[in-house]
C-alpha cells in the first residue's frame, strides 16, 4: 500500500465528514507513516506508545487540519509535538530520580543511536554522554556516572539539561 | 504496547468518529474583530473616549504614525496566533517579529526626544502620569486576548511557550489601539513608554499564564 499525499487528503476530508471506513483507513496509514518517522528519531522501544498517542492527539484535533492544505505536513506537526512532549517527559523523569528502562535488542540500540546521533551533536560533550548512556543504552545514573567520571547529580542535571535543549532544538526545527 | 493494541485502538478511534466542521482562520479573525468590539466598547463606556477626537480633530502625524505602528503589530501579531492554531511543518509563524521590530521604532525615538528634553522625560515618565494607561491598556486588550486563547485552546498550538507570548502581545497591541482612542496626550514619550510597556506587559503575563494551558 502506497501512503501518498493526495490519498491521504482525501481520506482526512472523508474522515472530517464522518466516514467511519475511510477514517479506519487513514489511521493506518497514518500508523505506517509514524511509525517510520519516529524510527529516525527515537529509541525502539518508545515507537508503539508515541505512535498511539500521536494517533490520539490526531483524532482530538482532527478539526485543525485545513483541506486547503497538504495533510502530512500536519501530522508531522503533531508527531513533533508529541515527541518533544516524551522529551519532556524524559526530562522530569529524571528530575524525580527515576531510571529509564534499557533499551531491548542491540542492533535496535545501534538504531537509536544512528537516528540520534545528528541532534546529540548539537549538545555539548557532558551531556550527550550523559544522554546516550542512561536514555539510549539503558545503563542507570550510578553505571553511567562510573562510566563518564561525572557525579550522579551532575549526570542527572546534564539528562535534564540536555533533553530541554533538545526539546527546544526540534521544536525550532 | 503491541500491535494489536494499536489495532484496537485505531477501531475504538474508528468507533468514536463524529463529522467535524474544519476551523477555518475566518472564523477566528472574527472572533479577535469581536473581542477587539467588546474591549474597545467596555473602556470607552467606563472611561469615555477623548476629546480632541470626540471633537472632530485630527491626531498629529507622530502620534497617528505610533497608533498605526501598534496596529501593525496587533494585526501581525493576531494573525500568527491564529495560524498557530492549525499546525503544519514548515508553516512560518514568525510574521509578528518583524511587526515588533518595526514597533521598536517606537521606543527608540521616545529615549532620543528623552535626551532632548530629560525634564519632560521625567515628568512623562512619572507613574502618576501613565500607569492609568498602562491598566487601561492591559484592561482592554483581554477581549482580543480571550478570544484568541479560546481559538488556540481547540486548535493544536505546537509551541505553547510561543503561542503564549504571541497572544500577549496581540492582546496587549489590541489594548493599546484602544486606549488610544481614550487617552488625550500626544506625548512620544508617554505613549512609547505607558503605551508600548501595555504591549509588553501583556506579552509577559501571556507567556506566564497561558502557555501552560495550552498544552494538549
Amino acid at each position: 500500500m502506497s501512503i501518498d499525499e493526495p490519498s491521504l487528503a482525501r481520506l482526512m476530508v472523508a474522515s472530517q465528514r464522518g466516514d467511519r471506513a475511510a477514517y479506519r483507513a487513514l489511521l493506518n496509514d497514518s500508523r505506517q507513516w509514524l511509525a517510520r518517522y519516529f524510527a529516525r528519531r527515537i529509541a525502539p522501544h518508545h515507537i508503539d506508545d508515541l505512535v498511539q498517542e500521536t494517533l490520539v492527539s490526531m483524532h482530538r484535533k482532527l478539526a485543525t487540519w485545513d483541506d486547503g492544505r497538504p495533510f502530512l505536513p500536519w501530522l508531522a506537526a503533531i508527531a513533533r509535538y508529541r515527541w518533544i512532549d516524551m522529551l519532556r517527559r524524559q526530562r522530569d523523569e529524571v528530575e524525580l530520580g527515576e531510571g529509564d528502562a534499557a533499551v531491548g535488542a542491540e542492533d535496535e540500540v545501534v538504531h537509536a543511536r544512528l537516528s540520534l546521533d545528528r541532534m546529540l551533536l548539537l549538545l555539548p560533550t557532558g551531556q550527550a554522554q550523559a544522554i546516550t548512556l542512561v536514555k539510549i543504552e539503558g545503563a542507570s545514573i550510578a553505571e553511567a556516572s562510573q562510566i563518564c567520571g561525572q557525579s550522579e547529580s551532575l549526570v542527572k542535571v546534564n539528562i535534564h539539561r540536555g533533553l530541554k535543549k533538545l526539546a527546544q532544538l526540534i521544536e525550532s526545527e | 504496547m503491541t500491535n494489536g493494541s494499536i489495532d484496537n485502538l485505531i477501531e475504538d478511534l474508528a468507533g468514536e468518529l463524529k463529522p467535524v466542521r474544519p476551523r477555518r482562520l475566518m472564523r477566528g479573525s472574527l472572533w479577535v474583530a469581536g473581542g477587539w468590539l467588546v474591549g474597545a466598547a467596555a473602556l470607552l463606556w467606563l472611561a469615555g473616549p477623548r476629546h480632541d477626537l470626540a471633537d472632530g480633530a485630527m491626531m498629529p502625524p507622530l502620534p497617528l504614525l505610533a497608533f498605526w505602528l501598534i496596529v501593525a503589530l496587533g494585526f501581525a501579531a493576531a494573525w500568527s496566533a491564529l495560524r498557530m492554531g492549525l499546525p503544519g511543518v514548515g508553516r512560518d509563524y514568525s510574521g509578528w517579529r518583524w511587526a515588533g521590530l518595526a514597533a521598536l521604532a517606537l521606543p527608540f525615538s521616545a529615549v532620543v526626544m528623552a535626551l532632548s528634553d530629560s525634564h519632560a522625560a521625567m515628568d512623562a515618565a512619572h507613574p502618576e502620569n501613565g500607569m492609568h494607561c498602562l491598566a487601561q491598556g492591559v484592561f482592554a486588550g483581554l477581549g482580543v486576548g480571550a478570544a484568541l486563547f479560546a481559538w488556540l485552546k481547540g486548535g493544536a498550538p505546537t509551541s505553547p511557550t510561543r503561542a503564549g507570548w504571541v497572544i500577549g502581545i496581540a492582546a496587549g497591541a489590541a489594548g493599546a489601539t484602544i486606549v488610544a482612542l481614550h487617552c488625550a496626550s500626544n506625548d512620544m514619550i508617554h505613549l512609547a513608554l505607558w503605551h508600548g510597556l501595555a504591549v509588553a506587559l501583556s506579552g509577559v503575563i501571556g507567556r506566564a499564564l497561558l502557555a501552560p494551558l495550552l498544552r494538549w
